[in-house]
């Protein structure tokens, strides 16, 4: 998760005044507008009003920039320097006040201790360099599946070259995106009781010579694109308004997780919308959901695996193994006892060297998967996120999640929350497909009842990230 | 209190954060979890008495106050009894960190054994302020004792020095006849965490820590950045 919105009550709908203090629109605005957006031409700045006093516009909860320079975005264009990196790495995770008692001892990648979540939890500024720039630092925050929320400190030109690595993966398509001023470049949808929505310029992102003067909506002659967050809640924005504010915005691109991507296909939204592209990410796209958004919209869908910690770690633009990608990541895998799984099913491991902020060295990501080649590359098979749990068989035998996932994509299932009680009997929470024979494969399986809940939609699961897999004990 | 000592919310030993996360305890570990603002001390202090009275009673600790057997948490008990609540509990809290540890042990006890000798030999002069006998009990029992054992500040007068001077300094002040710049010039010359660069380190390690924690608690940083997918 991106922000605050993991600490959003559970999806059931509560009153109006539930809204939590921090969603109050501004409560948590800090900086002014040269800080937040430098250098932004006054024509831009039209443009980017033009588009926050849209009739139809949700309220706009957050006023967030990019806070860079025009030094800093060109910068942020660029990805880094991959060549022999991660030599200069290890010496950065070295010299980590958290790694101070391991002097001398931490000579190769191996020699690294597992660290975890729990570790950044416990002593967050033993990770970040002593020689750190601070006032490059925000705030970012990860929810996980499980615990309270991880404060983690952002890098403003990381977070922006995240922009730069999707247009590109994006071209690696075939998607031909350029600045369109007289579109949104990007929206980032959510869908959830109550979230963070702004507007703000994409950096760098910019039409050469403007755009001549497009259209009567007074948007911006001097090319500068923008990008927004809207959530697709009916509850905190009414249908027509979101629809009447889509179809005069017409984003290039959305980026969302498979929940909010879902709601897009609801007909009078996918009716306005004409995207170049899609992207996924932060939870499971089932190969059901991928292919209904690549049949409604005739485009490429790009799911893009990756955790706040490590930044992207990986993706794929079908349902084959996602390709770890050619950034400042190297991903292992282990087993339970922390040894490396070779070819075996293992938790990801990931050093990340993105976010100078936070230069990880094998840290855990709760993530369970296969290391293969896809290519001559390195490629993860079978991912799965940290819900990876066993069910057990009424004869007492542990059944992988994986086997489960197989029966309820191949019924199509859009979605699925499923719980193994004590007892054995499971609940089987499903949106889309035909539930009853996954049930029934897994009722078979198992030798367990189960008991099926149909839902209308992946977001009636829950918001944030709710479980694939549970077993209670 | 805390306005005038520079003295945190943090309890002693209750913060599970631990400094060396990856190569296990560092020495100064509790020292860290105390949350005490080495910077803002220096500006909160107030004339005390003689350096050379605080070396002379540490010199004459009994012997009881020594031993292997004492209960911190019994000691800190008796002689911190009129002192204000959260002083008592924090105090408690460092006691039963420093319990099982017999240098820390050894320390509390010299500096629980300095604030009862105010009434079992005499009142310093001029007297010491109570709200601060819990920064003063953990100055020495976990950021002196850990580094200099306490027996050798009951033989060595070097390191009794080191200890006197602590004490005063975290009792909120400066020994009588030196402004708070003499006594920080004099007291560097003995801090034995100056005059050793791991050390150093460590305190400088402690120091970014809580620079990226308040980076990250500034509303500032709260605003964060514009995204563009989803992780």
């Amino acid at each position: 998760m991106s922000d605050a919105g993991a600490a959003v009550p559970a999806a059931e709908s509560g009153p109006a005044d539930l809204l939590l203090p921090h969603y109050v629109p501004g409560s948590t605005v800090a900086l002014s507008d040269d800080e937040r957006w430098p250098a932004l031409p006054a024509a831009a700045r039209a443009h980017l009003d033009s588009v926050l006093a849209h009739p139809a516009a949700p309220v706009w909860r957050h006023r967030v920039g990019h806070r860079l320079d025009p030094a800093a975005v060109e910068r942020a264009r660029t990805e880094l320097p991959t060549d022999d990196w991660l030599p200069a790495h290890l010496d950065a995770v070295r010299e980590l006040p958290a790694y101070r008692g391991l002097r001398g001892r931490l000579h190769a990648l191996d020699d690294f201790p597992l660290v975890s979540r729990a570790e950044l939890a416990a002593d967050i500024g033993g990770f970040v360099p002593r020689d750190a720039d601070l006032s490059r630092l925000v705030q970012g925050s990860s929810s996980g599946s499980t615990g309270a929320a991880l404060r983690l400190p952002d890098d403003i030109e990381d977070v922006a070259r995240t922009f730069w690595l999707v247009h590109r993966l994006l071209a690696g398509l075939g998607v031909d995106w350029r600045p369109d001023p007289r579109r949104l470049a990007l929206a980032l949808v959510v869908h959830q009781r109550q979230a963070f929505t702004y507007v703000s310029p994409v950096p760098g992102f910019i039409a050469e010579g403007g755009d001549g003067g497009a259209g009567a909506t007074g948007r911006s002659a001097d090319g500068q694109t923008l990008m927004a967050r809207l959530n697709l809640d009916p509850r905190d924005w009414p249908t027509t308004d979101r629809i009447a504010f889509l179809r005069d915005q017409d984003p290039q691109l959305i980026s969302g997780n498979p929940s909010s991507l879902a709601t897009l296909l609801e007909p009078a939204t996918a009716a306005v919308l004409n995207p170049l592209a899609i992207v996924s990410g932060a939870l499971h796209l089932t190969p059901a959901l991928r292919a209904a958004l690549e049949t409604r919209f005739g485009v490429p869908v790009l799911d893009l695996y990756g955790l706040h910690e490590t930044r992207p770690i990986a993706w794929r633009a079908d349902d084959g193994p996602f390709r770890v990608l050619d950034t400042r990541v190297l991903v292992e895998t282990v087993d339970a006892a922390g040894r490396p799984a070779g070819a075996a099913r293992g938790e990801l491991v990931v050093t990340a060297g993105s976010n100078p902020l936070l230069p990880l060295a094998r840290y855990r990501t709760g993530d369970h998967g296969r290391l293969v080649e896809r290519d001559g590359r390195p490629a993860i098979a079978d991912l799965e996120g940290r819900e990876h749990v066993e069910f057990v068989t009424a004869g007492g035998r542990a059944i992988n999640t994986v086997d489960l996932t197989q029966y309820l994509q191949d019924a199509g299932a859009l979605a699925w929350s499923l719980v193994q009680r004590a007892d054995g009997s499971v609940t089987a929470r499903v949106a889309g497909g035909d539930p009853e024979r996954a049930a029934r494969s897994i009722r078979a399986l198992l030798a367990q009842p189960v008991e099926l809940d149909r839902v209308a939609r992946p977001i009636d699961l829950g918001e944030g990230k709710p479980r694939r897999f549970l077993r209670e004990s | 209190m805390s306005d005038s000592s520079g003295v945190g919310a943090g309890a002693g030993g209750g913060d599970a954060r631990g400094s060396s996360t990856l190569g296990g305890p560092g020495p100064l570990d509790r020292w860290f979890a105390l949350r005490l603002d080495e910077t803002r001390v220096w500006d909160a202090l107030a004339p005390g008495p003689a350096l050379e009275v605080v070396q002379t009673r540490i010199s004459s600790a009994p012997q009881s106050f020594l031993a292997e057997s004492i209960s911190l948490r019994a000691l800190t008990g008796d002689v911190l009894a009129e002192a204000p609540e959260h002083v008592r509990t924090t105090a408690a809290a460092i006691a039963d960190g420093a319990q099982r540890d017999p240098a820390s042990r050894q320390g509390a006890a010299l500096a629980l054994w300095l604030w009862a000798s105010h009434e079992l030999l005499a009142p310093f002069r001029p007297e010491l302020d109570v709200r601060w006998a819990h920064s003063s009990i953990g100055a020495l029992a976990f950021r002196l004792a850990p580094l200099v054992e306490p027996r050798r500040w009951l033989a060595d007068g070097e390191s009794r020095e080191e200890a006197a001077r602590l004490f005063l300094l975290w009792s909120g002040r400066t020994p009588a006849g030196e402004d708070a710049a003499t006594a920080r010039a004099r007291w560097e010359r003995r801090d034995t965490i100056a005059r050793d660069a791991a050390l150093r380190e460590l305190v400088a390690d402690e120091e970014h820590r809580r620079r990226v924690q308040a980076a990250l608690a500034e509303k500032r940083a709260a605003e964060a950045a514009a995204r563009y997918s989803h992780e």
